[in-house]
Formats: C-alpha cells, sequence, structure tokens
C-alpha cells in the first residue's frame, strides 16, 4: 500500500526537566488542559491532515502511551491500510538499537517506512502544544521542491533556548545556529520536519551506530552539503512545555487566552481525545467557580478560581483551589487551600492540608508524604 | 453465562410532545451526556447479555445513530450483539407495550438465538437494576413470569422463559391477550412473580418525568444510586473540551457537561454538551440541551430545550415543574414577549353556538388575553347575533369588495367582551340568514368570508399571527399567498374533521386565484388549509398521531402526513370554575375534602330519574350525541349484557341524535325500567346531574379528537370509562391493577367485549375497594384541565411560530 505522507512521531524522550511529572510516563502522556493528553494534539493534527500511516517512536516509559493510543480509533485513524505503529526498539542481527537521538530513533525504523514508498515523511514531535494544518506544510515543501522543509516559529521567550534558523526572502533556511548568544534571526525551529523519503534515506543510512540528531546534526550537514531546505513560517500558537512552568503557563493560556487553541470552537481543527464514560461534571456550590475549566465527572463542593480539573477529581467543602492545575483522581479535602500547584493524577490532600506558592510546585502523594503533618 | 437475550421495548411514543417529534423516548438526552437507552443497554452489558433487540417504532435515525453498532456496550460481537428490528410496517402506530404480534414480525430472531431465557425491558426507564439477580430470582420462584416492579410503578419489565414466549408470539392471532402485560393482568393461570427494584428508578413518560428525573440527579442521594462507578452508565463517545466558566459565572448545584460555555447564572439545572450561557442570563430548575445558546438576561425557569434552541436577549421562559416550558429542535425563541393574535372562526361564545368550538374560540381567546395577548377574534355576523347584540355593536368600517363579478358590501362592527375586542362581519345576502350552517351555498358564503378577511386585514392593525379554526377559514392561508408579498403567519387550528367544505372550483375563479395544477377536481376549504398554514395544529397530541391514519384523518391523511413535522397537538382545557364546590345547580356541594356529599347528588339522580334509589348500585352514567363515532355500536350490547348480570348496575344517559339508537335505547329501558334513565333532548336534564351522580361516567368513543365530558366527569369525582383513543388517552390516566394507580379504566380494541372487560373491572373494584375507588376520584378532582394550561401551551406554540 503506497501513502503520499508517513508520519513519524518521536515520543521517546524522557522530558527530565518536568520532575516528577513524567516519572512514570513519557512526556506525551503528560495531561493537558483538565482532559487531554500532550499527544492529542498531533494526533489531532493527523487526523485532520487525513494523514493516516503513523509510526509512534518510544523509547522510555511507553507504556501509558500505548495503552492510552491503542488502535487511534478515538483520532480517526484506525484505518485497515496503515493507522498508528508503535515502533519500539529492538535488537537485531546489527545488535541493540537503543536510540541515540531523534534521527537515530528514526533511522532504526527506515524500513517501516520504506513499507509504505511514501513520497514524503514527517517527522514530529509528540510533546508540542499547537494546532497545525499538516496539509499546508506539506505543500509548501512540495511547491518549494525541497529536500528538507522544516516549520519554523517567533519564539515568545529568550531565543537563546532554541535553535536558531536564518531565513532569506524565499524562505529558503540559510544558516542554522543551536542556542546562540546573539541570534541573527527571530525563527527558531519547531522540531518539525518534512523530508523527501530520498533524501531521509541519504542522510540517514549508513549511521546507526553514532549519536545522531535532526536539530544537531542532520540540518547542519543538510546545510552543508547544499540540499535544498525550506523554512514554513508557522504564525499561529505554539508551545514546547519542556519545563514544569512552561507546562504550567501554557495550561493558564488556556484560561486567559481561549483564543489561543481554540478549543470550544469546533471550526477550527477540534482537539480530539479519548474520552471516558463519566457523567457530566456536578458543580453543587453555590456561586463558588469561575474562570475554569472543568472535566467530566468533577464534583465540586468548595470554591474553584482560575483552574483546570481534569476528570474526577473532587473538591470537597470548604477547599479553595486557585491558580493551579488540578490532573485526573485528585481529592482535595475540606479546608485544603491550594495555589500555584500543578496536583499529579490520583494525590489525595487530606482536609486542612495548607499548599499555597510563589512558585508553581508540583504536588504528588510522595511529596506529600514527604511534608508530612504540614496543616494550616 | 449467557443466559438470557433482551429486547429493549422502543415501541411507545409517551406522552413527550415535542421532544419526540423528531425522535423516540428512547433516543432523549438524559442529565447532559447520555441518552435515556444507555441505561438499559448499560444495565444490560453489566448482566452480561450478549444478544440484544431493539425494537423501535416509526422513525429511529436518531436511536440508530446513538447505538451504532454497540460497541461501547460490548455488543458488536460475532455472535448475537446488538440487533434494530424495525416494524414492518413503518408508519405503525406506537404502542403501550411491544405486542406478541410485533415480535411475530421478527419470530427469526427468537428461532436463532440459542438463549433460554428472554428480558424484555423499555427504552426509556433510568435505573441501574442487576439484572442477573432478577433472573436467580426468576428461576428459583419456578414462576412462569417475573415482572420487576419499583415501589408503585409498574415499568413493563418482565423475565419469561423463550419457550413460554414463543407460545405466545407465535399464536398471537388466537390468544386474547397482544402484550405481556394483558397476560399478567388478565391470564388466569398464569403464575406471576414479582421482583420489587430497591434503588432509584424513573420511568420518563412525560415531560414531568423527564424535568424530575433530571433535577433528580443533582441529588446526591439519587444520583450515586445511578452513576456507580462499578456499574457505569455507558453512552456513545463524544469529544468535547472541558466545561468553562467564564468571571461571571455563578452555578448553584447544576451538572454541566463538556464543551459548555457558562458566564452567567445557573441553578438547579442540566446543562448538555457545548451550550453557550452568556453573562446576565439566568438558568434555574431547567434542561438545556447540546448546543443550545442563551443569550444575555435572558432568563429561563422549569424549562426545557431541546437541541440548538436558541433564546435570544431578554426573553423570559416561564414553565411549571408539571408543566414546563419545551422549545423546539432549532426553535429561536425571542424576546417578544406581546404577541398579537386574529382568530378567524365561523363560531364564538356567547354569540353564537352550534358546537364546542364556540367555546373553545371564546375560552381560549379570553386565557390568552389574560395572559398579556392582544386578542381580536373576528366571526360572521348571523342574523342571531344581529338580534341580541346589536345594541352593543359598534359600526367599524364599510366597504365594497368584489366576489366574482358580485360587488358585496362588508361591514365590521366591533365588541369587546371579557378584554378580548370581537368584529363581525356583515353581508347581507350570504349571512343574514335563519340558520347558520346548512345552506347549499356554504362554501360561498365562507369564501366570501375568507376573502374579506383578507382584503380588510388593515383594519386589525399589526397582526403577528391569524389563528384560523375548522373549514370555514381554510382559504385565508392561500389567499394570502397570492396577495400578500409577506403574508401574516397562519395556525390553523383543526375541531372538526368531519366537515371539510367541499365544492366546485369555480370558487377560486371567483376569488381569482391562479390553480392549475394545484387542484384536484374539487376545491377542499380544509385540504387547502392545511396545505397553506404556516402551522396547524389539533385538540390533542394522541389525536394528532391518530390523523396519520385512514382510519381517522378521512381523505386528509396524505396532506396531513406532507405536514408532519409542522403539525401539534395542544389538548384543549376546561373552566376551573366547572367543579362541584362551585356548581350551585346540584343537589349538594362537594370537593376531595367532603367527598361524602357526593352521595347526596347520587340519590337525588335516583330519586328524580326513577331509579331504585340504592346508595350501593352502581351508576354509568353518560352525556353525549347519540352518534356511531361516540361508540353506541359497542355500548349498547355490552350495556344489555351487563345490566343482564348485575342487579345493581343502574345506567343514566342524556342525549340527543340519531334515532336508531334512541330507538335501541328504549327497547333496553323496556326490560329495565327502574334502572335505566333516557334524557333524549339536549335540555331533559342538565349534565351536571349526572356528572355528580354517578359513579362511573361511560365514554367508549371510536373517535374523539379531544373530549370535554371526561374532563368534567373527572372534576366531578366520577370515575371515567373510555376507549384509549385521542383526547381520551391524553386526560384519563388508565388504573393498573397491580399499583392500583390511575383515574380512570381504559380499553383499546374496539369491540364490545373489551369494553365489556373494562366495565367488569370498574364494577368489580368498586365493589369490592371503596379505598382505592376513593383515591382514584381524588386523583381525578386534582387533575388539571385548565384552560389556562391550554393558552400556556398555545402561546409556546404561537412563540414557535412567530
Amino acid at each position: 500500500m503506497r501513502k503520499d505522507v508517513v508520519a513519524m512521531v518521536l515520543v521517546g524522550g524522557r522530558g527530565t526537566r518536568l520532575g516528577p511529572i513524567t516519572k512514570y510516563k513519557a512526556k506525551p502522556a503528560v495531561t493537558f488542559g483538565g482532559k487531554y493528553k500532550l499527544i492529542d494534539f498531533v494526533l489531532s493534527n493527523l487526523s485532520h491532515a487525513f494523514i493516516d500511516t503513523v509510526g509512534i517512536v518510544t523509547q522510555y516509559e511507553p507504556h501509558a502511551l500505548m495503552d492510552y493510543i491503542q488502535r487511534g480509533s478515538s483520532w480517526d485513524l484506525d484505518v485497515s491500510d496503515g493507522g498508528i505503529h508503535f515502533l519500539t526498539p529492538y535488537t537485531s542481527f546489527e545488535g541493540d538499537k537503543w536510540q541515540k537521538g531523534t534521527a537515530h530513533a528514526v533511522a532504526q525504523h527506515i524500513r517501516f517506512i520504506d513499507m509504505y514508498k511514501p513520497k514524503h515523511v514527517l517527522i514530529l514531535s509528540g510533546d508540542h502544544v499547537y494546532k497545525m494544518q499538516y496539509e499546508k506544510l506539506i505543500h509548501t515543501h512540495e511547491e518549494s521542491d525541497a529536500d528538507v522543509t522544516i516549520a519554523v516559529f517567533k519564539p515568545h521567550d529568550d531565543l537563546s533556548r532554541y535553535g536558531v534558523l536564518d531565513l532569506d526572502q524565499n524562505n529558503h533556511i540559510i544558516d542554522f545556529e543551536e542556542k546562540p548568544d546573539n541570534p541573527k534571526s527571530d525563527y527558531a525551529s519547531m522540531g518539525i520536519y518534512v523530508f523527501k523519503t530520498r533524501v531521509l534515506n541519504e542522510m540517514l543510512g549508513n549511521n546507526f551506530n553514532h549519536a545522531n540528531d535532526f536539530g544537531k546534526n542532520i540540518i547542519p550537514k543538510a546545510l552543508a552539503e547544499n540540499y535544498h531546505v525550506h523554512g514554513y513560517v508557522f504564525n499561529d500558537y505554539f508551545r514546547d512545555v519542556g519545563t514544569i512552568q512552561s507546562l504550567y503557563d501554557a495550561n493558564m493560556d488556556l484560561l486567559d487566552h481561549p483564543e489561543y487553541l481554540k478549543l470550544h470552537d469546533y471550526k477550527t481543527q477540534p482537539l480530539y481525545t479519548k474520552t471516558e464514560n463519566l457523567p457530566p461534571h456536578h458543580n453543587m456550590a453555590s456561586d463558588a467557580v469561575t474562570n475554569a475549566l472543568i472535566s467530566d465527572g468533577v464534583l465540586i463542593m468548595g470554591r474553584v478560581h482560575h483552574s483546570v480539573l481534569s476528570s474526577n477529581v473532587t473538591i470537597k467543602a470548604h477547599a479553595f483551589v486557585q491558580d493551579s492545575v488540578i490532573f485526573s483522581n485528585v481529592t482535595v479535602g475540606e479546608h485544603s487551600e491550594i495555589k500555584n500547584c500543578i496536583v499529579l493524577e490520583g494525590t489525595y490532600i487530606l482536609p486542612r492540608t495548607k499548599l499555597v506558592f510563589d512558585d508553581v510546585t508540583v504536588i504528588d502523594n510522595e511529596t506529600l508524604w514527604a511534608m508530612g503533618g504540614k496543616r494550616s | 453465562m449467557n443466559r438470557f437475550l433482551a429486547i429493549i421495548d422502543a415501541t411507545s411514543k409517551e406522552q413527550l410532545g415535542l421532544l419526540t417529534i423528531h425522535r423516540m423516548p428512547g433516543a432523549l438526552p438524559f442529565a447532559g451526556k447520555y441518552r435515556l437507552i444507555d441505561f438499559a443497554l448499560s444495565n444490560i452489558k453489566h448482566a452480561n447479555i450478549k444478544n440484544v433487540a431493539v425494537f423501535p417504532y416509526g422513525n429511529y435515525r436518531s436511536l440508530q445513530d446513538h447505538v451504532g453498532s454497540g460497541k461501547r456496550w460490548d455488543l458488536d460481537r460475532r455472535h448475537d450483539g446488538l440487533f434494530i428490528l424495525p416494524p414492518k410496517n413503518m408508519a405503525v402506530t406506537s404502542e403501550d407495550m411491544i405486542s406478541f404480534q410485533r415480535m411475530h414480525e421478527h419470530i427469526e430472531h427468537f428461532r436463532r438465538s440459542t438463549q433460554d431465557h428472554v428480558l424484555i425491558t423499555q427504552a426509556n426507564i433510568v435505573w441501574s437494576i442487576d439484572f442477573n439477580s432478577v433472573l436467580d430470582n426468576h428461576i428459583a420462584s419456578k414462576a412462569d413470569i417475573t415482572e420487576i416492579i419499583c415501589e408503585k410503578k409498574r415499568l413493563k419489565t418482565f423475565i419469561i422463559s423463550k419457550s413460554k414466549l414463543l407460545n405466545y408470539v407465535n399464536h398471537y392471532d388466537a390468544i386474547p391477550y397482544n402484550t405481556l402485560n394483558d397476560v399478567v393482568r388478565f391470564a388466569p393461570s398464569v403464575q406471576i412473580n414479582t421482583y420489587v427494584h430497591q434503588g432509584y428508578v424513573r420511568y420518563i413518560k412525560d415531560t414531568f418525568n423527564y424535568l424530575k428525573g433530571n433535577l433528580d440527579m443533582l441529588r446526591f442521594d439519587r444520583g450515586t444510586q445511578i452513576f456507580l462507578s462499578e456499574r457505569p452508565i455507558i453512552s456513545k463517545e463524544k469529544t468535547a473540551p472541558p466545561a468553562r466558566y467564564e468571571s461571571h459565572a455563578q452555578v448553584t448545584n447544576s451538572m454541566i457537561a463538556s464543551g459548555s460555555i457558562i458566564d452567567g447564572v445557573i441553578k438547579h439545572s442540566i446543562i448538555g454538551r457545548d451550550v453557550t450561557i452568556k453573562r446576565g442570563a439566568v438558568v434555574e430548575n431547567s434542561i438545556i440541551m447540546s448546543n443550545s445558546v442563551v443569550e444575555a438576561n435572558a432568563s429561563i425557569h422549569y424549562g426545557i430545550l431541546d437541541k440548538s434552541t436558541v433564546i435570544k436577549e431578554n426573553t423570559v421562559i416561564e414553565g411549571t415543574l408539571f408543566d414546563p416550558y419545551v422549545t423546539q429542535k432549532y426553535q429561536v425563541v425571542t424576546n417578544q414577549s406581546h404577541i398579537n393574535v386574529l382568530h378567524v372562526a365561523s363560531e364564538a361564545n356567547p354569540f353564537v353556538k352550534t358546537g364546542g368550538l364556540a367555546d373553545v374560540v371564546q375560552g381560549l381567546s379570553e386565557h390568552l388575553a389574560k395572559r398579556g395577548t392582544t386578542v381580536k377574534v373576528i366571526i360572521p355576523l348571523y342574523k342571531q347575533v344581529k338580534a341580541r347584540f346589536e345594541e352593543a355593536l359598534k359600526l367599524v368600517e364599510s366597504r365594497v369588495i368584489h366576489y366574482g363579478d358580485e360587488p358585496c358590501k362588508i361591514n365590521i362592527y366591533q365588541m369587546n367582551y371579557h378584554q378580548v375586542d370581537f368584529y363581525f362581519l356583515e353581508n347581507f345576502r350570504y349571512f343574514e340568514r335563519d340558520e347558520i350552517y346548512g345552506y347549499d351555498d356554504d362554501c360561498d358564503r365562507f369564501a366570501l368570508f375568507n376573502h374579506a378577511i383578507v382584503e380588510m386585514i388593515d383594519l386589525f392593525g399589526e397582526l403577528d399571527l391569524v389563528h384560523l379554526h375548522d373549514w370555514h377559514t381554510g382559504l385565508i392561508p392561500l389567499i394570502f399567498k397570492q396577495r400578500h408579498k409577506n403574508p401574516p403567519k397562519t395556525l390553523l387550528t383543526l375541531h372538526n374533521i368531519d366537515y371539510q367544505g367541499e365544492c366546485k372550483l369555480d370558487i377560486l375563479d371567483k376569488l381569482g386565484i391562479d390553480y392549475q395544477s394545484d387542484f384536484e377536481q374539487t376545491l377542499n376549504f380544509l385540504k387547502t388549509g392545511i396545505t397553506h398554514a404556516t402551522k396547524l395544529s389539533t385538540v390533542s397530541p394522541t389525536y394528532r398521531d391518530e390523523l396519520r391514519y385512514e382510519y381517522y384523518g378521512k381523505k386528509l391523511t396524505p396532506v396531513l402526513l406532507k405536514r408532519e413535522r409542522d403539525f401539534y397537538g395542544i389538548l384543549n382545557g376546561i373552566s376551573t370554575q366547572l367543579k362541584p364546590e362551585h356548581d350551585t345547580s346540584i343537589a349538594k356541594q362537594y370537593s376531595e375534602k367532603t367527598l361524602a356529599d357526593k352521595l347526596e347528588n347520587k340519590r337525588y339522580l335516583q330519586r328524580n330519574m326513577d331509579l331504585i334509589e340504592n346508595d350501593n348500585a352502581f351508576v354509568i352514567g353518560c352525556v353525549s350525541r347519540l352518534a356511531e363515532q361516540k361508540g353506541f355500536d359497542i355500548m349498547l350490547p355490552a350495556l344489555e349484557q351487563f345490566l343482564h348480570k348485575h342487579e345493581d348496575v343502574q345506567f343514566v344517559i342524556l342525549g340527543q341524535g340519531n334515532q336508531h339508537y334512541i330507538d335501541r335505547l328504549e327497547e333496553l329501558k323496556a326490560h329495565y325500567p327502574t334502572r335505566i334513565a333516557l334524557n333524549i333532548g339536549y335540555d331533559a336534564t342538565l349534565p351536571n346531574y349526572i356528572y355528580a351522580g354517578a359513579d362511573l361516567f361511560l365514554m367508549p368513543s371510536r373517535v374523539e379528537p379531544c373530549g370535554l365530558s371526561q374532563m368534567i366527569a373527572m372534576h366531578y369525582g366520577t370515575v371515567p370509562l373510555v376507549r384509549q383513543t385521542g383526547g381520551l388517552a391524553d386526560t384519563v390516566e388508565a388504573y393498573d391493577s397491580v399499583t392500583k394507580q390511575g383515574k380512570g379504566f381504559m380499553f383499546f380494541n374496539y369491540d364490545t367485549p373489551s369494553l365489556l372487560q373494562a366495565l367488569h373491572d370498574a364494577y368489580t373494584l368498586y365493589s369490592k375497594d371503596q379505598t382505592t375507588w376513593k383515591k382514584m376520584m381524588i386523583r381525578g378532582m386534582q387533575s388539571d384541565f385548565s384552560l389556562i394550561r391550554q393558552a400556556t401551551k398555545m402561546l409556546e406554540l404561537y412563540r414557535l411560530i412567530i
């Protein structure tokens, strides 16, 4: 079965900067916006672009993610030709294939790509927050007849964290700098690439054994070898939520700037997710919830302000949650107060616990245990 | 494992009004994100039943769409699984419960199944029940049939062995029972085991139960009995973002499904998916279904907004728990609280009356006016009216219009009566006659009436709606369309379809109407009205449905079917003054608190009518036109047998009509001179004596669009016995011998044995269980059949049209 485009979604990274949030799961499986997982963005974008042949390249803690995605039916990706494939590291004739960088991870599964003989290979990261019409990206790639197209954006924060790309008038990429002190351009790489399949084969071929990263190694090499590298400028909302603070900020953007991701606007690429069988949330309090996103199955008896609540959260009477992100199955006990927290799945906060912080703090059962009986 | 197969009975339409125009009850949304059938399917899944058949009536698209392949309930299987078994005849009427005949249509399904027992349950019950325990209980009881009941409710849910069920199904045409319900009630030698389900149950049969059931989910003690984490209610997967509270949200004890955006006030309400409640809007004790929008400063109390309803800014919607305000899918409700309406009819009380129409026009217009509507009524000025009211009439306009080649002088008079402006259209040639109807040129007379109203419509100022009644007004929508670019909206109410106004086509020529292909050989006023009116209504919801069948709809069925989605049924009302506590004409006034005083009226009736004076006699009363459609063909033989069998039965009738029936009644009276009282002729006696004095009120009509007598009888504490048709089915709640609930006795098949059976049931209850009988009387007396209710519903319909 021949396909025009095969997507490779990289989900292997551990995301160490997210601390306990990624202790038992890969970053793409992290909860976002109440009822979503980070991977929903990429899978929904793929679904809307009718790209239905997808390799999920896993390594770190894959179980939560595999269990979540299954055959991809929630994103209409459970087609009979193509569909979702989990690509795990394996042992082969040539030895163990533990991933050494993003390009290395893709290189291991080059035979999977060849199976579909695609014209282009779309390389994606499973942990980005954005709604992109991939068909436009592919279209630009085909129209410019580029060998490689890289999606670029203007970061809202410090450019020196990113791989900065210098574009000419025709959006040809002429230079690449990794985390520069004095960047020459406003554009940074989003870590989203389209390769002509031939070019990908050329660049990844015979490179199995040393560390290999698209950003650090492949792109500079492509520029050096005079491949046609094109930039696709993306002007919409995009966040790489690699840190606790950026994950928190992106959640708060949903509350403060609903126009960024337009979750409630179904005309612009609705975000699909796997839904559980839960009743609508039940707000038993009176007039005590403002500026909040509340998922199904939530029971509210206390107060909630400026927060995002995932499914099956219980806020007991007289508890007060503000400026926080609460993951699923959390219980906040009576008279407890929570501010500036990300509370992880299944955390049980005893009555009269005060968790009020100036900086964003991640709370789980273990941190609570360590804190001991600190009650208000 | 795999011990039984399940049948989900979705053959009943219940009394859900607008909510079931486009869907069946099982497909109704519940608690924000479920459908009623999810409860049946989830209970079935949790019982590990793998073979499920859904029997729908009529339009089951919405249901089909929801259940799909049944995958969500693990019913997408290689063997067995989920089957939707539609009726062979798609136009089949909705039933009380699934009939054996209906099952026989799909007998192959039962033959192929491997399971030994059959569970039959309904698609519209909200509950969480372990069917496996019921089956264990059924097997242990060794009974033939186990019925599940809850408190005082019957749930039409049964377990029976497949072989026994097939026995009934295979011989459906030879046995006297149509359904399992009949078997349980009437079959003498069948062993019935009753399983009492503990826990929350609500049978969603009307809008009250629908609203109450939803609101019950807001009570922690109730909701937690349904949404158990170990036995979740499973529904179709849909994706929506989490509900969003904005900064002005004020929510008190409500359930809000995902995708909704809340910036207004919500109290004790259920909000479905993707609903928007804007700032300043207030929603209280209501159900808002998905995709609806409540705009700024609108307020909704006790409302049920169907999907995608839009409530415009500042609109006020006000219902009650027992009678919630219901909108229709995609309805836009504007804040126009003031409506100008013109009623056009051939008669209206207190000016001229030949039948019920006059009462309805007066009662409705008066109560609409009381509710703030500006109501005008126009009728022809008949000789009789002019004679009686000439002094009070004020001439407001005189014009000459042309009817064909003939110039006609039209005078319009006006008179205000009880806040309603009545107008009278005078034309000497056509209306200055001795009789109201019955002339060869009746069609010409009313064609002129219609024509003149359209010509002079400017007289009535701004109108939001012209409300037309019966055939006499049927040409108005067509004439409007031909003469006006923006014709006023019209609502045509069908009170009596026996008269349709049929005549030659030349009337259209006289009206200057172009009719090349539109018409057949003759002109039919009513049919023309049905085709061209903006919306249609009739006098009861059940009659509305019945008119889809030739049996009831006469020649109008095809044209009514075409207009089906614009056709509504609103029950007529009666005055709240029509009650025994206000009635000074009867022997002794009484109310539900002084029920014993009704006996005085019974004695008075017996004495006055020369019946044997016996307090314990079972007195059957009847006030009726003596006509075929009123059921005399089955009533007379039934009475004959019944009087013969029971010495203590008496019969009193007031009526006028067909001589054939009068003769037969006289014959019967000759047999039982002291047990039968005949009052032939409308003025023979006061009907109130019968309403007050009888024990049972007999009304076995073959056809009854609405019927008012049964309502009056109930107000007077006289238990009605009626056939299940039209307004009778909508007003009388049938007595159920298992739960002892109900307001009267009802039978469905139009034949003497069925009527006799019902008479026998009534007689038995009356003589054996006076306590239950009295409770039934009281329930009837407490019924709300008021004109206020009718006017409220009519106003809801007006708002839907304009």
